[in-house]
């Protein structure tokens, strides 16, 4: 149960009358179809440059120095209302809502509106906005991606700019990065809300489909972006091709559906429209995962791919590396080659006359599917981009180092993952829907968001969503010392130093956090803490149910401090308390044991130590055998191992700048493939408009 | 290796939907090269689409029952390998869409019709901005005028009236030719600016009769048209028609017979101008000039303009069904583009447009020749019309340059930045681009090439002397023979003169009668002596003056050389009258060349000290022999006195009379200024006299016209090439 209801909003408010009731069936249709329509091209050409002038010119607008005398200002006026009774209070709040419900508000009013709702965060919650967070709060509201360092108080921040927004758009979806989130944020931040005349839900995994209609419904809707997108995308299924709210009714009272007593069978939409979006780690949401388009998927009939999955896999292992096939890491492809292209025609043949699938005859199509084979057995590790549970292939997200349950690979690529663990072959599925978090957050006409790590994803933040970045100064200079990186030679020599890294700071009672970058490597290094008998616990995608357990013990410092050994998991939104003796010993420590492919995700798991002024350090340890270095500077790497032949290699001049180029061209590449997926939603809405 | 992806991520956008061919939409097979091919057409908007018999059963099992799934995966299993893919499905769905030829269950919003058909236009306008030398603009649906016409011709629509035709023009052909000299020869006051409004006039008639040809058995065939408009041809306004229906038609040869149409319309109005031409040769009036215009006009444009496959005209089209390959221009540039990207990018799996090896070599050579074509023609016309009209001129120049050349230029540098297939070795292709352009730039811009210009010139000698006789007479005696050697002072003819003796000897007795008369006036009559005085004297004069004369009746050399005696002078007792040359004695030793240079592209001639270039020469009519020659006399300034009447056009040399000068001089007046040098052969110091005597006899005789190339110090090809422009302009621009 994840609904809040709320005492009706006052009737006689002209924005929100629709809410106050019931939303009719006509609105909800008229305002879905609407935003479907909103299908914004990426720039090309010279409208890049013109874009990126609008931007320049949008970002010049509304200034950090302007917003902190503002910010400044509404903290003088907090007086003014400290003292007034509740229900005057409210009064002023309904009052000056109307202002913002008609559009009419100026600069004055919005200080106003803040330093009320600030008032109302202090009397409802007990914490009080400080002047940052009401900057980030004002840069928010004129449409603005503001980088906050971790531990400033996102989750506040987000709630005292909400009711601004939700205040002057119909309907403000809040996205945050779990369902804990947003069912907690969501429950926690109501009574603010209420108080501001707005209604809150929250969408999560467990909420019932019949209970969403309600949900979506009301001014405020928490949510993660996996689940309202998909809402999103279930409605686009069930509207099919309607254009207008009359063609959909009319569609509908064709299969009598309009009305039926179960919505989610009806053409109700879900969603009722795109209009605002705050976004939570922004970052993460709108480029990281921007790349990977969520799809709605039913399972096919047919099953007899099964065995040709297993076929393949068994194929692809007779075939030899470099000689008959070339693996591309980086583009995750496989070329067949010559040889390889004979030896397949002759497996083909033998696999046809021993009574294989009738597949194997035609050539194009066998190759295609030795090649994933072989995609699947080169580029897919177990470990890294995914695990088996439960006799289940499950993927593990890069970026999150979370298990995706329910989600697979396309094309067929899950099959032969599945096939090459010799689990049980699912069915290939096939995409009813589709559509890209690029995409789908374009729609809006209004998007804020917050980051820890905006600054670094400044271009795509500013050339595919148009929003301008603004980086907010931390309430407390940040304590955290960064310690100069350490590069090795080989992955083993690194997994050593760092393991008597760990043992080094563990005796001076400091809390340690070691981040790494898939399962397989928080299994490595365990292991390692475990043969030094250093007590430690686990955080990966295989652990997650202890999550909260573990993070809680993560700050605990003096003779018994914590080693806590975790992927991507605790690297957004993970709040570590440290408790009084760890911040005697000096604060968290945290290793970062690899460099990941983008450096948000690196400053983001680093964040975790310093926070709110607390002391703290970090390192980074990186080997040439990294991930990184084999895809992206796989020459250079080879060059140093051949001239420098010494275990560590911090001092070699310009290793540094070796690792951030590649790091660079990791992003790049990353980026390229983002704008393709992009370019074919364009292409395809272009030369088949209105299908789909 | 084909990596063609059988799954597409967007099939679930097109898998349900249940498209069918618009219910009008015509469907015509047609064969290429022995394969078949599908023509989806819609009469009614003249929208094409051409499918290959898979993509064909493809879309004609979409019937508006199948969805599209279900006939994707009919074809999987009927054709194997060579089936659809999902991507190829939605690309031709999407390009008959696009053609409005397919009608679906989909409602498309009109704002995005609207865009995309303002997408539409805007290509439109961008194509007919890029080709401003071939704008087109539609005025009207010829389509009643042809209903009536077309019957009236039809009976001549045929094969006999085909070869009917071709009987008409070979034998205006061969009744042309005894003529083409003064064909050529009128084509000069043809284009004179007083010519201009009947040559218009002609062009524009022909020109619409021209399109009439194509309208006309484009509707024979069965095919519409429903645009005639005016387009601008190289800044000459021109009818068109839109025949485009002709490309559905099944035989290849009806298509041809559309495209072929206008010129064979043009030419039959030629022929029979030329027989009027023919039959006004004797009294040149006003017919005699509108045929010779006729003649011109239909001649020129068809072999420049229509014939030339290399543009987009009627021989274009022919000849791409001819060879049977479709669409030859793009998908020749699509050649070219996608050996550059296989061999010089290594793009992974480009697209070839063709398969078959032997189209493939149609295309590419196709490819090359349309492009060094392009260049051709932009440079001839450009430098055509800079002497015209400069400013239209550069304008035009710069217009072009845009548009054939930076336009291109841009897209390969937006496609470097930008295209998919790059994306994973951009940083790869960008090196090798940017070699790329340095090489050109190292080849054209910095390396010295030698700088190589020509110029011809006539053989003639420094001493060389013409002897003609003083007078009347008849030739007694030849003392030597043609071609001998002579030394100064030998005597080379002797003219018998019996008159002049005869006159001599009246001239002497009447002499002593004056001296007689002259002494008795002094005894008798002194007054009378002065004038008898003075009449002796007249008398003593005349003598001494036919004394000279006979003394010339024997012709001796003037200095050494080779007697060359003209024809007329060879046979003894011929008449020779006064002033008729006889001998030539030229000196061989002097022989040298003579050269002339435009003035415009030589003033390096004259101020290049000699040493710092050489000059290689060969004879016209002997040119493996090379021979080294050294300038013995340059040219201070420019004159338009030529050197040799072999030198001007009419002698088959290089420089242009000019055509105001008086007739008598019409041989000797250039129409520019031009440099006259002199170069006598090479020879090192030593050099025995042997040796240069036959250095000097390798020249060959007098009057022999000599290829001259001067190698000047290297420079880049830019720097020349701009150095050329520039004298070019210099020459010509008239502001």
């Amino acid at each position: 149960m994840t609904s809040f209801p709320l005492n009706p909003v006052p009737a006689s408010l002209p924005g929100n009358a629709a809410t106050g009731g019931a939303m009719t069936n006509y609105t909800a249709l008229y305002e879905s179809l609407r935003s479907r329509k909103l299908k914004p091209v990426v720039p090309k050409n010279l409208d890049i440059l013109a874009v990126k002038l609008q931007v320049a010119a949008e970002r010049r607008r509304v200034t950090l120095k302007d917003l902190r005398r503002r910010a400044d200002q509404i903290v003088t006026l907090a007086p003014k209302f400290r003292n007034v009774s509740d229900a005057v209070l409210d009064q002023q709040i309904n009052d000056i809502r109307e202002v913002f419900v008609r559009r009419r508000q100026t600069a004055d009013h919005i200080d106003t509106a803040l330093a009320m709702i600030r008032e109302v965060a202090r009397r409802e919650t007990g914490e009080e906005p400080f002047a940052v967070q009401l900057v980030a709060a004002l840069a928010m509201q004129y449409g603005r991606m503001v980088e906050m360092l971790t531990g400033e108080g996102k989750t506040l921040t987000g709630s005292i700019t909400a009711p601004l927004i939700a205040w002057q758009h119909r309907w403000l979806h809040v996205l945050t990065v779990n369902d804990y989130l947003a069912q907690r944020d969501a429950q926690s931040r109501a009574c603010i809300f209420k108080r501001c005349g707005l209604r809150v839900g929250a969408i999560t995994q467990e909420t019932e489909n019949g209970e969403r209609f309600d949900i979506y419904a009301r001014d405020i809707v928490y949510g993660t972006p996996k689940q309202i997108v998909a809402d999103w995308l279930r409605d686009q299924i069930r509207l099919g091709r309607a254009t207008t709210p009359w063609n959909a009714r009319t569609m509908a009272s064709l299969i009598g559906g309009e009305d039926s007593a179960d919505k989610s069978r009806s053409i109700m939409p879900m969603v009722p429209g795109l209009h605002a979006a705050l976004v939570d780690e922004a970052d993460a949401v709108l480029v990281d995962e921007g790349v990977i388009p969520l799809i709605i998927a039913r399972a096919r009939q047919e099953d007899e791919m099964s065995q040709v999955y297993r076929e393949a896999a068994d194929l692809a292992s007779k075939l030899e590396d470099t000689i008959d096939f070339a693996i591309e890491p980086v583009r995750r492809r496989a070329t067949l080659k010559l040889r390889g292209e004979d030896r397949c025609k002759q497996l083909f043949a033998a696999l046809a006359d021993r009574g294989g699938s009738a597949i194997w005859r035609a050539t194009r199509r066998g190759e295609e599917l030795i090649r994933q084979a072989l995609v699947a057995r080169y580029c897919y590790i177990k470990g890294q981009q995914y695990e088996t549970v439960d006799g289940k292939v499950v993927i593990v997200d890069e970026y999150t180092g979370r298990f995706l349950p329910d989600r697979s690979w396309e094309h067929g690529l899950h099959q032969a993952v599945e096939a090459k663990e010799g689990v049980e072959v699912t069915a290939d599925r096939e995409t009813l829907a589709r559509l890209s978090f690029q995409r789908y957050f374009r729609s809006y006409p209004f998007m804020c968001g917050m980051t820890g790590t905006a600054a670094d994803a400044t271009g795509e933040m500013e050339s595919t969503y148009r929003r301008p970045v603004m980086v907010i100064p931390t309430n407390r200079p940040i304590a955290r010392k960064q310690m100069p990186t350490r590069v090795f030679r080989s992955a083993r020599e690194k997994w050593a130093a760092i393991a008597d890294s760990v043992a080094d700071i563990h005796n001076q009672g400091r809390p340690i956090l070691v981040g790494t970058r898939s399962v397989a490597a928080s299994e490595t290094i365990a292991r390692m803490l475990e043969q030094r008998g250093i007590q430690h616990s686990v955080l990966n995608a295989n652990f997650d149910k202890d999550e909260a357990e573990i993070i809680a013990r993560a700050g605990k410092g003096g003779l018994s401090a914590n080693v806590t050994v975790a992927t991507n998991m605790a690297g957004r939104g993970t709040d570590i308390k440290l408790d009084d003796l760890a911040k005697s010993a000096g604060g968290l420590h945290v290793i970062l044991t690899e460099m990941h492919s983008a450096k948000r995700i690196d400053r983001q798991f680093i964040g975790r130590a310093g926070r709110q002024g607390d002391p703290g350090s970090a390192q980074i340890f990186a080997s040439l055998e990294d991930e990184l270095l084999r895809k992206f500077a796989k020459w250079p790497s080879h060059i140093i191992r051949q001239r420098f032949p010494k275990s560590e290699l911090t001092d070699i001049p310009g290793i540094l700048k070796l690792l951030n180029w590649s790091q660079r061209r990791a992003q790049s590449h990353d980026r390229n493939n983002r704008d393709s997926v992009l370019k074919q939603d364009d292409w395809i809405d272009k030369h088949l408009p209105g299908v789909g | 290796m084909s990596e063609r992806n059988t799954f597409s991520p967007f099939w679930h956008r097109v898998r349900a939907l249940k498209p069918r061919l618009r219910p009008h939409v015509q469907i015509t097979r047609q064969g290429y090269l022995g394969r078949r091919w599908y023509v989806v057409q819609d009469p009614s908007s003249n929208g094409f689409y051409r499918l290959n018999p898979v993509a064909h059963e493809m879309v004609a099992l979409l019937d508006g029952s199948r969805t599209v799934d279900e006939a994707w995966q009919l074809g999987l299993t009927r054709h194997g390998d060579e089936a659809l893919t999902q991507n190829d499905v939605i690309t031709v769905l999407s390009q008959l869409y696009g053609a409005n030829l397919l009608q679906a269950d989909i409602a498309p919003e009109a704002e995005q019709l609207l865009s995309r058909g303002n997408d539409r236009r805007k290509k439109k306008f961008i194509g007919q901005a890029i080709g401003l030398m071939y704008f087109r603009i539609p005025l009207f649906n010829p389509n009643s005028i042809l209903a009536a016409i077309e019957p009236v011709l039809r009976p001549l629509l045929n094969r006999f009236g085909f070869f009917a035709w071709l009987a008409l023009v070979i034998a205006a052909l061969v009744a042309l030719t005894p003529h083409w000299r003064t064909l050529v020869t009128g084509f000069d006051s043809a284009i004179a600016p007083a010519n201009w409004p009947v040559l218009l006039v002609s062009y524009v008639l022909l020109k619409l009769w021209h399109e009439t040809g194509h309208g006309v058995i484009c509707k024979r065939f069965g095919g519409q048209v429903p645009v005639f408009g005016a387009m601008m041809l190289v800044l000459v306004p021109s009818p068109y028609v839109d025949a485009s229906a002709s490309w559905s038609f099944r035989s290849k040869w009806q298509r041809m017979a559309v495209g072929a149409g206008g010129m064979m319309f043009e030419l039959f109005v030629a022929a029979i101008a030329a027989f009027v031409w023919l039959g006004t040769k004797d009294n040149p009036g006003l017919a005699h000039q509108v045929a010779y215009n006729i003649m011109l006009t239909s001649g020129i444009s068809t072999v420049v303009f229509n014939a030339n496959p290399l543009m987009k005209f009627d021989g274009y089209y022919i000849l791409s069904d001819l060879i049977e390959v479709p669409n030859l221009m793009q998908r020749s540039m699509n050649m070219l583009k996608f050996l550059c990207q296989k061999h010089i990018y290594r793009v992974e799996n480009p697209q070839s447009p063709t398969t078959r090896p032997g189209e493939a070599l149609i295309l590419i050579a196709y490819g090359i020749g349309a492009l060094i074509y392009r260049v051709v023609i932009f440079l001839s016309i450009t430098m055509y019309i800079l002497g015209k009209m400069f400013a239209l001129g550069v304008f035009l120049a710069i217009w072009t340059t845009a548009m054939w050349f930076l336009l291109p230029i841009g897209q390969w540098v937006h496609w470097l930045a930008t295209h998919q297939s790059l994306s994973h070795f951009r940083t790869r292709a960008i090196a090798t681009s940017l070699a790329l352009v340095a090489a050109g730039v190292l080849l054209i811009g910095v390396i010295p090439r030698p700088d190589y210009r020509r110029a011809t010139g006539v053989v003639n000698a420094d001493m060389q002397s013409r002897l003609f006789s003083a007078n009347n007479g008849t030739i007694a005696k030849i003392h030597v023979a043609n071609g001998a050697h002579v030394k100064q002072g030998d005597p080379l003819v002797t003219l018998e003169a019996p008159e002049l003796l005869t006159s001599l000897e009246y001239a002497k007795a009447q002499l002593r009668e004056a001296k007689l008369r002259q002494s008795q006036a002094m005894m008798q009559a002194p007054a009378a002596e002065q004038a008898a005085a003075e009449y002796a004297n007249m008398i003593d004069k005349q003598i001494a003056y036919m004394s000279e004369l006979v003394s010339k009746l024997v012709i001796t050399a003037p200095h050494d050389g080779t007697a060359v005696f003209a024809e007329g002078a060879r046979d003894i007792g011929r008449f020779i009258s006064e002033g008729t040359p006889l001998v030539e004695v030229i000196d061989e030793r002097t022989l040298r060349v003579a050269a002339v240079l435009p003035q415009a592209e030589a003033d390096w001639i004259a101020s290049m000290s000699s040493d710092k270039y050489t000059v290689e020469a060969r004879r016209i009519s002997i040119v493996d022999h090379v021979m080294t020659l050294t300038p013995t006399q340059l040219p201070r300034s420019a004159s338009t006195t030529i050197p040799h009447s072999a030198l001007t056009y009419a002698g088959g040399g290089t420089i242009e009379n000019d055509p105001k000068a008086q007739s008598q001089q019409l041989d000797t007046v250039a129409k520019r200024p031009i440099f006259t040098a002199a170069f006598i052969p090479k020879l090192p110091k030593d050099a025995t006299d042997e040796a240069r005597a036959q250095a000097l006899a390798d020249l060959g005789p007098t009057g022999e016209r000599i290829k001259l190339r001067f190698e000047l110090p290297s420079k880049p090809l830019l720097a020349q090439w701009l150095d050329r422009l520039d004298k070019a302009l210099q020459g010509r621009a008239k502001i």
